[in-house]
């Protein structure tokens, strides 16, 4: 594995304390997280959705990936972007998350 | 912008109304109002008002402060005009109150308090819709819940033109014909507006998104929601158009849009109802949370509701049993969902304010560590259960039977204030998940300190 990509694990590993409070569970597994990229000069660029559009919560999300991703070492910036395309869905979710759920019981 | 800010005031909202709901239920356990006295007696109209305005229209003020913004995605247009809505709507409540308990023969004073009750509730709400109006007009086209919305509060309007115009003419401030016609005549089109127009038929289009939100339901827009939606509005407009034709121009009884509007209202219930079935069952989260469980006894209560409106009316017994209908719909219904979500809405509110800024910084508690759903579960099952007993008494004219039923729902209701209050002081929360400066941030009922940053 590159360094960069190195890099991306360990962020994506750094955004996992950051829950969804609702749904009370990590927003990695929650597919919330779209793409990660750690560019040079250690700056990172986030892709996020939330579960719904215009939640209270969005703010706090956002600010909290960014926080997260800047506690990196190597990553000296985080630039978190909010996207609803394509709108997030429950299939989303990785099978931890699914089964923290309950889906398919 | 994505986000949408908390509002300030919206606890402060809830804490008024959960004060009036107590105190509704300290007169019904007192034998204040119906079903001890007459539907139409001022006394009732204390308690009917008390829980009507008091309770649930401030309740719902309250959410929808908080829940238009995200129903539309956009933040309120004016986030300084709910307190000031909130102190016209409660000082005006309170003159109406003692208006009713001067017109019942209490020594009150000689103010007019009926027209300074009108006053207040009628600025408080306008307020109130010309906020929540021009946040959804800024944010057109909108979303089918947030229809449901536009006409709940196209009803409010309605509500409060007829209140007005009953409390000038009670409050002896006009005998111009035409308002003592209505005013004698309007009350079932004033009750039918309030109650189902504007809160039941707003609750139904926030609870199209909660719903689905909170149990991860797929939010679809399909053709019976529109179809709920379209004879829902219907209904609305026979009562606010039908009413004063048939009552003012026609000079003809009011029987007709009512039973039309009856009619409009059933078919729209029956595809809510069906849609609410679909979301269930479609629901991608398995184990629901507490207030989804009781929303669904909720929801109930209001099949059980029209079920009856429908029976009483087709057997003629309608103006001996609409307070018994009344009641099962104001407390069975409403207020069984507004509990219900209350326990979620306080908790996620609460949580917001204590751990949004923590989050990414450090381990955050869920939402749902902030609730103790096994200790406030026996709470909901005795306050659904005394409301099924209390509409049984009110159906059979036992007012003693009614009386010990609502001493139930009081102490039901007192319990899950106190989940309330435990959740907002952290009090389910481990202590070392607690934040540094919990004690600086709590406040029980007061507005929020800190805003969402953007």
């Amino acid at each position: 594995m590159s360094d960069a990509n190195e890099l991306v694990e360990t962020v994506r590993e750094a955004l996992r304390v950051v829950i969804d409070p609702e749904i009370g569970f990590n927003i990695v597994d929650l597919g919330l997280v779209y793409d990660i990229a750690v560019e040079d000069g250690g700056i990172a660029r986030v892709a996020m959705t939330t579960t719904t559009r215009g939640c209270p919560a969005t703010d706090y999300l956002r600010d909290g990936v960014g926080a997260a991703a800047q506690s990196v070492n190597g990553v000296h910036r985080a630039d978190v972007r909010l996207t609803y395309d394509p709108p997030w869905t429950p299939d989303m979710m990785s099978a931890v998350a699914k089964e923290y759920l309950g889906f398919g019981q | 912008m994505n986000g949408v800010s908390l509002s300030r005031w919206t606890m402060s909202y809830f804490t008024a109304a959960l004060l009036a709901l107590l105190g509704t239920e300290v007169l019904m356990v007192a034998g204040f109002g119906f079903p001890s006295h007459g539907i139409q007696a001022p006394e009732t109209l204390v308690l009917v008002h008390l829980v009507a305005v008091g309770w649930l229209s401030i309740l719902m003020c309250g959410a929808l402060n908080q829940f238009v913004p995200v129903l539309v995605a956009r933040p309120l247009v004016h986030p300084e005009l709910p307190v000031v809505a909130l102190a016209l709507l409660i000082s005006g409540l309170a003159c109406l109150l003692v208006g009713f308990l001067r017109m019942a023969g209490y020594p009150v004073g000689a103010l007019p308090w009926l027209p300074l009750g009108a006053v207040g509730l009628t600025a408080g709400f306008a307020l109130t819709i010309w906020n929540l109006g021009r946040t959804m007009w800024t944010a057109r086209p909108i979303g089918l819940p947030a229809w449901f919305v536009v006409a709940g509060l196209v009803s409010l309007a309605g509500v409060i033109s007829l209140g007005t115009i009953f409390s000038l003419a009670l409050g002896g401030w006009t005998t111009n014909s035409t308002l003592m016609r209505l005013t004698s005549a309007g009350i079932p089109f004033h009750a039918a507006l309030g109650l189902g127009g504007w809160l039941t038929f707003t609750a139904m289009g926030v609870s199209y998104r909660l719903l689905a939100m909170f149990m991860l339901a797929p939010e679809e827009e399909h053709r019976t929601s529109r179809i709920a939606l379209l004879t829902g509005s219907a209904s609305i407009l026979v009562l606010l158009v039908g009413g004063p034709l048939c009552l003012l121009i026609l000079e003809r009884s009011a029987t007709h849009p009512l039973v039309i509007s009856l009619a409009l209202a059933t078919v729209s219930l029956a595809f809510y109802g069906y849609d609410i079935i679909r979301l269930y069952r479609t629901r991608r989260r398995q184990r629901i949370e507490l207030n989804a469980r009781m929303a669904a006894w909720a929801l109930g209560g209001l099949g059980l509701a029209t079920i009856l409106l429908l029976v009483v009316t087709i057997s003629g017994e309608i103006d001996r049993r609409i307070g018994a209908v009344a009641f099962l719909l104001a407390f069975g219904w409403l207020t069984g969902l507004g509990l219900a979500k209350l326990y979620k809405i306080v908790a996620f509110l609460t949580w917001l304010e204590c751990y949004g800024e923590l989050l990414g910084r450090r381990p955050t508690p869920r939402v749902q560590d902030l609730v103790d759903e096994p200790r406030a579960l026996p709470w909901f099952w005795l306050y659904f259960g005394c409301v099924g007993a209390a509409s049984i008494a009110a159906l059979l004219d036992g007012s003693l039977a009614f009386q010990i039923a609502a001493l139930g729902m009081l102490v039901a209701t007192a319990a899950i204030c106190k989940q309330f209050i435990s959740i907002r002081t952290l009090g389910s929360v481990p202590a070392s998940m607690l934040p540094d400066d919990a004690v600086a941030r709590l406040r029980l009922f007061l507005p929020i300190l800190q805003q969402s940053r953007r």
